[in-house]
């Protein structure tokens, strides 16, 4: 039966994709039980990839990092529709601290560190539930990743510099062992320089540590370049993706959000040719 | 002299009790943003099972004392688990009118268990006094000092070492992203219920050895209330040290402007020191949350 039309012997078919790590199944988010923040988002993480989550200001980006960190539940959020699964397995049901036990942690949106907590303390709680031997060997890591930290352990974290803040906040992150790491924009208001920084570390996390990295960012060109894989959500739906060096080579990527204009203010949902494109492009 | 020094010395002690409830107002308040306006009344009860104990099984006072304390926290954690927990996201208003409710109950709750009249609690010790040259004070008053001592210094060293410690400051300075960090803010509260009903079952076992016991003793939490606004709402070492600003501020006043003075010289000296800072002596939060 499978005779022709094979794929070069020792390539893989491509239709036989290995089953994401993390997967967002037809996701529907609903606030106060009126705003439909996001609706029928199906998104797929490989395991060691890179994927980039792209959109401007309210798509829909962060609610659905909350969803997956079971967060939801304290701005009267409810994922009314569709699942999340981890390895396989439904996790929408579980409780924050088992999802980060389980491996799933996000670098939230405006890194959070606990301000008036020292350096030290706050990539301790990081590592809160891997307490115990290890603790030594992860901060050597993470230390090493970001030598600045190294030198400001007993500063209060609230004084440091927003690049030193979102250096820790990833610190503090790597400290609970993740296998998935979301990061929520992570270069808002950063300097160029940190920028390079911090994606040059989030190369490394994946390239040397293994990690499954989810990445939200209205920086699209920073984020493809690291990427191996692109989404672009618009009011809350999946409007367009395929693999990075295609979007960022795509005219209305370019246009939107790469900042290469073209012609008057348009929405990527107006393009009548994006379905055909986005076919096109996966 | 030897007035001043009695005076003070005896504020010492009663705010030293003060201090020990002041610090269960600040361990809740700092864990769970919340007023527990029943802290006076979960005092009152634990003095009560201690004296049920001694009355009815011993005397001993490593007994009295343990199984009191381990009411205590078993209490505490009852109220977190049955009442609190269901409160959880809904207006702080109603959380605070519950621990309001709360406090109703425990009240009226000593005359259905035990009785309205004034008893003594006697295990045998602390009331014999020891001189210091003139001035003479009784051994439980400074065993309550030496115990707030002690519970300030084991407080920061929580607070600044242990893993659990260091959660709760941060549950406290932003709990989203404590949930963010795999710490279970459930148990977090658990824990501070738990800790604030045994400190303050501490106070209520030295108050009733120290002076007696009767329904009236809830007073205790409208007094160290005002300790923990002055200390900082949210300073568990703060408020303990307001509690014995205040205790030996009423005393002074009540000793040198006349015994009226006393009831009004603690918040005298809140009304000041709250201009000057409003957060308390100690405090670092708004205390908007309330
Ligand atoms: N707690 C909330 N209650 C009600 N609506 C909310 C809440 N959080 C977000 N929303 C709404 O949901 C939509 C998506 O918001 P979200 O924060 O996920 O966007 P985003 O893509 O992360 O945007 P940004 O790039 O600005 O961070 C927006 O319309 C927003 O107003
Ligand atoms: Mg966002």
């Amino acid at each position: 039966m499978i005779a022709a039309g094979l794929p070069s012997r020792g390539q893989p078919v491509p239709s036989a994709a290995p089953a994401p790590l993390l997967e967002f199944r037809n996701v529907r988010v609903v606030y106060d039980k009126a705003i439909e923040a996001v609706r029928d988002v199906s998104l797929s993480v490989p395991e060691r990839g890179v994927v980039a989550l792209l959109g401007s200001n309210g798509a829909g980006k962060s609610t659905l990092l909350k969803a997956m960190s079971g967060l939801l539940y304290t701005e009267e959020g409810v994922l009314e529709g569709g699942s999340i699964r981890f390895r396989g397995a439904e996790i929408q049901a579980l409780a924050p601290d088992e999802l980060v036990r389980s491996g799933i942690v996000q670098v939230p949106e405006g890194r959070r560190v606990f301000a008036a907590l020292t350096v030290d303390e706050n990539l301790a709680m990081g590592g809160f539930t891997k307490s115990g031997s290890s603790a030594r060997a992860k901060l050597e890591r993470v230390f090493e990743l970001f030598p600045r930290l190294a030198e400001r352990r007993g500063q209060v974290a609230g004084y440091m510099s927003g690049g030193e803040q979102q250096m820790l906040a990833i610190g503090r992150a790597l400290m609970s062992e993740p296998v998935v790491l979301a990061l929520d924009e992570p270069s808002l208001g950063l300097a160029p320089l940190v920028i390079d920084r911090i994606y040059g570390v989030i190369a490394r996390l994946r390239d040397e540590f293994g990690l499954t990295v989810l990445l939200v960012e209205q920086n699209a060109q920073r984020a493809l370049d690291v990427a191996d894989h692109g989404y672009i959500l618009e009011n809350g739906r999946v409007v367009l993706d395929g693999p990075a060096d295609r979007l960022a080579g795509n005219e209305d990527v370019r246009e939107f959000y790469l900042g290469v204009s073209r012609e008057g203010e348009k929405s990527l949902r107006d393009v009548k040719h994006y379905k055909r494109r986005k076919r096109w492009l996966s | 002299m030897r007035f001043f020094l009695e005076l003070a010395l005896s504020g010492l002690a009663v705010g030293a009790v003060y201090g020990l409830v002041a610090m269960g107002f600040a361990v809740i308040y700092k864990a769970t943003g919340l007023v527990n306006f029943a802290q006076g009344e979960l005092t009152m009860i634990i003095a009560y099972i201690a004296w049920t104990i001694q009355t009815n099984l011993t005397g001993n006072v490593a007994v009295v004392t343990v199984g009191a304390l381990g009411a205590a926290l078993l209490l505490g954690l009852a109220i977190e688990r049955v009442v609190m927990r269901p409160m959880l996201g809904e207006p702080v208003f109603a959380t605070v009118m519950v621990t309001i409710a709360l406090a109703v109950i425990l009240r009226s709750s000593i005359n259905f268990i035990w009785d309205a009249y004034p008893h003594g609690l006697d295990l045998g010790v602390g009331r014999s006094v020891v001189r210091a040259g003139a001035v003479g004070i009784r051994t439980g008053q400074i065993a309550v000092v030496a115990t707030l001592l002690a519970m300030l210094a084991g407080f920061t060293l929580f607070f600044r070492y242990s893993r659990f410690g260091i959660a709760m400051r941060a549950v406290a300075a932003d709990d989203r992203t404590a949930l963010l960090m795999g710490v279970s803010t459930g148990r977090v509260h658990a824990a501070a219920w738990a800790a604030s009903a045994v400190i303050s079952g501490i106070a209520g076992i030295f108050f009733a050895v120290s002076y007696d016991l009767s329904p009236t003793m809830f007073q205790l939490g409208l007094k160290s209330f005002p300790a923990t606004i002055l200390g900082g709402l949210d300073a568990v070492i703060g408020s303990g040290l307001g509690g014995v600003i205040i205790g030996v501020a009423e005393n002074l006043a009540g000793g040198y402007l006349g015994s009226g003075t006393k009831e009004v010289a603690g918040f005298v000296l809140i009304i000041v020191i709250l201009m000057v800072r409003p957060f308390g002596l100690f405090g670092q939060r708004d205390i908007e949350r309330v």
